[in-house]
């Protein structure tokens, strides 16, 4: 028995891969186990390739994922070609008999520079290009085990036991692939009737015929397989957990923050979030409402970011989420809220860029675009999370921050963590407090002219619009009333009054939850975001063979913890200080540049969309140590 | 620093000696006067522009936003809070070009929100050029050459995108405007007003005397009823046809008054409550999100319900 699991589904966009992953994670998480599962897709509707890449453990919460795999399971023949080299030495193949005879060159959905490679590779294998030719030799080379099941006959079963017809059990595919993956696996049928029940409770009819499909495959495949998958116990010892996506994370974290106004523009990979919220817009428990989140799917990201800022000047809690696209159509109301002071939450959900660039794939380019988007100078914060428990905490503290400060907040995250769905504990809420700084709900000299902008302290008090005050606003360089004025001395004032907040926030926001160092050892990794959890396996994978290492994650970059950082960075041998990204600049250790003077020498960095995986990136760190190399390009990944 | 009575504020008017813009800050004074608008529960929302600086001028909320955004702003704030009344005064460079997308989708909205668009034909503090509304062969003082774009007719477009109050009125008949005004924001649902101004600096063309010679009032026609009573489908097109023919009229003759009612419509405000009552109860902006101690209204408890679909119990 075996402690984890690392499986691949593959199959064309809309054609349920998703629902199977979701029915096997919710069947292993229902057992006590540990599932994290990616999803990687074209930007298309239906019709070309994607897949979910899947780890489950018996002892952890898997914190990334890693190649090669023990299963590769393919609803067509594209994902046997696309996926047969992830499978790992003895490691399972199951695909459909109905496929043996494709051929790739008939795979019109495969791009051309894919099938080009995939064809190199068949031949250096000296394998044929048919599906059947290509598992014999995977067969015979690499000992992999076929599970090769004829759908076709599979489903003329079911049709014939429900009096469906041929075209109706086509949607039941992706079941086949349940089925056989839970008869590797030997997950418990209870759990995933359990599972097939969560997915379709309120079509008990499907719910049934899934069910009778999924455990009838399940037989037969252990029946001519044995269960060769099966996990250790878990030993998590969680009682009950969350599965849910960096999406629903993120939206959780912000109704819990306290979240009363959301507006968004459709875009991969943020809307998922905003649609989160419409679901839960009214916030009942129990029959009653405990309160209205408005979600406006505006007409565009400026008019999104700019009515979250008119609805935090009236005193909601305000935010939108957008991706790089609609990011770039927002900066000038950003610098409006950081010259007026509005606390307001932009969740940034970073894809491959430039331009359109690859909206449904990962990148971490747009650090630096957060940290300096908009003209003129004001503060602001940037904060990164790098799991979703962070990404959970860090949406109620970017409200929290952006109140106290009366600052604008960014919270970065990218379409990894967006994506990946994974069993994660409960938050624990007891230590989560809202807090509103010197926001004003109600005054009590009603109708009175208010000094808004208050040179007397660094934060002025802020009663909202319809607090009693009457206050005024401007994009304009403004006095204490929020009234236009060039004077140069109000100037000086205003404007220094306003960086201020960047230096209160650096000397009252601790640097250690701004950076964290995750362990120690004789060399450093820097990262920020999704880096953190292949970084920190890798390095576990690395300590196993001798070589310690530490991680210092950065994870709030404005205000910059120079001083922590600093001090890290002076504890080790700067020719073994590694910095890790999904970007061809290395903009955080730019950023680590900027404001510790101190220059990154080495770099593992990726950019082809697709995360970092955790082999790969031990491979890189190794050939940084021990192969003399300064720089590595990550490009593992289908 | 001001005073309630007349909605003034202290800060000196930069607009040039005899800009229609006074007329309508004017207007606006009497109308909220009229009216007895609480300042503080009245936002004047403004874009960029010479006119989007008359927040300054009024004594109540001034939100003095950016260019072609006001609109937005003022979305925000009136969903946030329902009980404020707002008012958006803009341009219309800012209104019909840089933020023209605004300016339709509000009509989709039915947003009970009230425009005042500053219609001089011109973009006065940027020196004169062309703006959305300025037909095209004429040219305007500072144009180099005659303007090669055709108009928008903001009545028509407003008309196009749903507005359901839609108004003319012009910036030195001061009396008449400030009536526009008050109707324009009792009524419930977005309101139009188009207001014509000369811009005395930039505009040679469109100047009081070319409009004296030509405006004439629809209500001076006691057959011009505007507004939809019994909304069946056939009396709406009736009346939006008529006013759709009316907003084309230009010369000899200028139609200003009201064009299209229609109280018929339920509000942004009347379908989100649909959704969830306790918007209109309580304001978005009126309910808690903390305890007293400040934890998180929904607590873990709350949590746990409210989510019980991503909590998966494990069986031992």
């Amino acid at each position: 028995m075996q402690r984890e699991a690392l499986v691949v589904v593959g199959g064309a966009q809309g054609s349920g891969i998703e629902t199977s992953a979701i029915i096997l994670a919710s069947a292993l998480a229902r057992q006590g186990y540990g599932v994290l599962s990616s999803r990687e897709y074209y930007s298309n509707i239906v019709g070309r390739h994607s897949y979910i890449h899947l780890k489950v453990s018996a002892t952890e919460i898997p914190r990334s994922l890693s190649y090669p795999v023990n299963v590769v399971a393919g609803l067509d023949a594209e994902s046997v070609f696309a996926h047969f080299d992830d499978l790992a030495e003895g490691g399972f193949l199951v695909y459909d008999t109905g496929v043996s005879k494709a051929r790739l060159a008939q795979i019109a959905s495969m791009e051309p520079e894919t099938r080009a490679a995939v064809s190199v590779k068949l031949k250096s294998l000296g394998a044929g290009d048919t599906v059947e030719s290509l598992v014999s030799t995977l067969e015979s080379m690499f000992k992999v085990e076929p599970v090769g099941l004829s759908f076709n006959s599979i489903l003329d079963v079911l049709a014939h036991k429900t009096g469906m017809s041929k075209s109706e059990v086509q949607r039941f595919r992706n079941s086949i692939i349940v089925g056989a993956i839970a008869g590797l696996m030997d997950i418990d049928q209870g759990a995933l009737s359990y599972s097939v029940d969560r997915r379709f409770g309120k079509r008990p009819k499907l719910a049934e015929v899934n069910k009778a499909l999924i455990f009838g495959v399940m037989d037969d495949v252990k029946g001519s397989y044995g269960t060769p998958l099966k996990l250790e116990n878990p030993k998590l010892g969680l009682e009950e957990l969350l599965l849910v996506s960096g999406n629903d994370m993120v939206a959780m974290g912000k109704i819990v923050g306290g979240l009363r106004y959301q507006a968004y523009y459709p875009i991969t990979p943020a809307t998922d979030e905003s649609t989160f919220h419409e679901t839960f817009e009214s916030l009942k428990v129990d029959g009653e409402s405990l309160g209205s989140i408005i979600v406006m799917q505006t007409e565009d990201e400026i008019a999104a970011v700019n009515s979250a800022i008119g609805a935090a000047l009236a005193g909601v809690r305000a935010s939108t989420s957008t991706s790089g696209p609609g990011f770039s159509l927002m900066v000038e109301g950003l610098g409006w809220a950081g010259m007026n002071e509005v606390p307001i939450v932009i969740t940034y959900y970073q894809r491959g860029g430039p331009s359109t660039g690859m909206p449904t794939r990962g990148s971490q380019s747009d650090l630096l675009f957060t940290l300096f988007a908009s003209h003129g100078e004001f503060p602001r914060v940037v904060v990164t999370s790098g799991d979703h428990l962070e990404a959970f905490y860090d949406s109620i503290w970017a409200f929290n921050v952006a109140e106290k400060y009366q600052v604008p907040v960014i919270h970065l995250i990218d379409k990894f963590l967006a994506n990946i769905t994974v069993t994660t504990p409960l938050p624990s809420l007891s230590r989560v407090r809202i807090e509103r700084g010197q926001t004003i709900l109600e005054v009590n000299s009603k109708s009175s002219a208010w000094k808004r902008f208050d040179k007397s302290d660094t934060i002025s008090p802020r009663p909202v619009l319809g607090s009693g005050a009457v206050t005024w606003y401007t994009g304009d360089e403004h006095n204490e009333w929020g009234h236009i004025t060039e004077d140069p001395r109000n100037r000086l004032e205003m404007y220094e009054k306003r960086w201020r907040k960047m230096e209160l926030m650096d000397s009252e926001i601790p640097e250690e939850e701004r950076a964290v160092l995750h362990g120690d050892g004789d060399f450093l990794l820097i990262g920020w975001g999704s880096v953190k959890g292949p970084a920190l396996d890798a390095l576990r994978r690395l300590e196993s063979r001798g070589y310690r290492g530490a991680l210092l994650q950065l994870r709030v970059f404005s205000p910059f913890p120079s001083r922590f950082v600093s001090r890290v960075l002076s504890g080790f041998d700067p020719e073994r200080v590694i910095d890790v990204e999904n970007n061809i600049m290395g903009q955080a250790a730019l950023s680590v540049a900027m404001n510790t003077g101190f220059k990154v020498r080495k770099y593992i960095l990726k950019w082809t969309g697709r995360p970092i995986y955790e082999m790969e990136l031990a491979s890189g760190i190794m050939e940084i140590l021990e192969g003399g190399k300064s720089r590595v390009v990550l490009s593992y990944g289908k | 620093m001001a005073s309630r009575l007349t909605y003034r504020t202290d800060v000196w008017i930069d607009w040039c000696p005899g800009c229609g813009d006074y007329g309508i800050v004017a207007a606006m004074q009497k109308a909220f006067s009229e009216l007895s608008l609480d300042p503080a529960s009245t936002v004047v929302v403004s874009g960029i522009g010479c006119s989007s600086k008359t927040p300054h001028y009024i004594y109540a909320n001034g939100v003095h936003t950016i260019h072609g955004r006001g609109i937005a702003y003022a979305t925000g704030i009136k969903l946030a809070n329902p009980e404020l009344t707002v008012v958006v005064n803009a341009g219309d460079g800012d209104l019909l070009g840089i933020g023209v997308a605004h300016f339709a989708a509000l009509g989709r909205r039915n947003l009970d929100i009230t425009i005042i668009l500053h219609d001089n034909q011109v973009y006065g503090l940027t020196k004169g050029q062309a703006s959305p509304t300025l037909r095209k062969g004429e040219k305007t003082k500072s144009l180099p050459a005659p303007n090669i774009q055709d108009p928008v007719n903001p009545i028509a477009l407003a008309l196009a995108s749903g507005y359901t109050f839609i108004a003319r009125g012009y910036a030195l008949w001061i009396d008449h405007l400030k009536e526009l005004i008050k109707a324009a924001i009792k009524h419930r649902g977005t309101a139009l007003i188009d207001v014509l101004q000369p811009c005395v600096t930039y505009n040679d063309i469109y100047t009081a005397d070319y409009y004296k010679e030509r405006l004439y009032k629809l209500e001076e026609d006691p057959r011009w009823d505007p507004i939809v009573s019994s909304n069946t489908i056939d009396e709406v097109e009736d009346k939006m046809s008529k006013a759709l023919s009316k907003a084309l009229e230009w010369e000899p003759r200028i139609p200003v008054g009201v064009f299209y009612v229609n109280p018929h419509v339920d509000t942004l405000e009347d379908r989100i409550a649909k959704r969830n009552p306790l918007f209109t109860v309580k304001p978005p902006a009126r309910q808690p999100i903390a305890r007293n101690n400040g934890e998180p209204l929904i607590g873990l408890e709350e949590f746990k319900k409210l989510f019980s679909d991503y909590i998966i119990k494990v069986v031992k």
